[in-house]
């Protein structure tokens, strides 16, 4: 009975503090934030990026083993939340994994830019409400 | 007598085996409205329409709401996801399928106005009924605008 109300305990732990997908992020040259009010441009892998801009770090969404979180349009929330803290206005999809018998949660390996132009201008990626 | 019990206790636990998810789902209405009305909603910076408008969020998500209106200040909050007390229903019962079942539809959660030291933000209530979310958002005045005129529509 002790083991069964430990493992109840120790699922419920999980369950509380897993659901999030593992972020790492190298940012190598981060910029002065930006406000709410400042665009960010999401390139998902088809859209191409502009000419001249500064490359401000990399992120990776991983699986976390017991994230249930990790839609396309949540990563990318979170990704320009992140691009935002750090200066980037452009958040770039380099890397692509959906959702396989492996993990239910898509895998993404993206780059972040800075870029002086007017981003809405770019082709890009429009984010949906799951 | 016995074989009675033991069915119907089987019958407990299969029924509230994730409890959260049938009673709460792993969606919440929630309800947005603003003093003065018509203010521009915007969830996680996709518009959604004016005050007061409604929306069906997923609960294992955290969103940011902003309120945009003219003359007024703009007004952000986020929603957070809190724990759904309906979750217990598993731990109590012995659903060991619901307390697996529960975090991955996020009916764990529910949704709520972020908090600032255990109180909603400034300008925000809220209160929650049969499970839908009402928010209501106060906006301020903007100080830097002044109304100088209003266009009519011509008849």
């Amino acid at each position: 009975m002790k083991q069964m109300t430990k493992m109840l305990l120790l699922i419920t732990v999980i369950g509380f503090t897993s659901c999030s997908p593992k972020i790492s992020s190298n940012l190598t040259n981060p910029q002065p934030k930006l406000s709410i009010d400042e665009k960010v441009a999401l390139l998902d892998i088809e859209h191409k990026l502009p000419e001249s801009i500064v490359k401000v770090g990399d992120l990776r969404f991983q699986d976390s083993g017991f994230s249930t979180d990790c839609s396309f349009n949540s990563l990318m929330t979170q990704a320009r939340n992140e691009a935002r803290k750090n200066g980037a206005n452009i958040v770039k999809v380099v890397d692509k994994k959906k959702p396989d018998l492996w993990s239910s949660c898509y895998r993404l390996k993206i780059e972040l830019y800075k870029y002086d132009g007017d981003v809405s201008s770019l082709t890009q990626y429009k984010l949906k409400l799951d | 007598m016995k074989i009675i019990l033991k069915s119907i206790l089987l019958t407990s636990v299969i029924l509230l085996s994730s409890c959260a998810t049938i009673i709460s789902g792993s969606r919440q209405n929630v309800e947005i409205n603003s003093e003065p009305s018509s203010a521009k909603v915007y969830i996680n910076e996709i518009e959604i329409g004016n005050t007061p408008v409604q929306q069906n969020l997923k609960r294992n998500q955290e969103y940011s709401l902003v309120l945009k209106l003219d003359g007024y200040e703009t007004y952000e909050t986020k929603l957070e996801r809190k724990f759904n007390a309906w979750y217990i229903g598993n731990i109590a019962f012995g659903g060991l399928i619901g307390i697996i079942i529960d975090p991955i539809t996020g009916a764990m959660h529910k949704l709520k106005p972020e908090d600032i030291n255990g109180s909603p933000k400034s300008g925000t209530t809220y209160n929650t009924e049969n499970g839908k979310l009402f928010i209501k958002i106060s906006m301020d005045i903007d100080s830097n605008s002044e109304k100088i005129g209003q266009l009519k529509k011509s008849e």
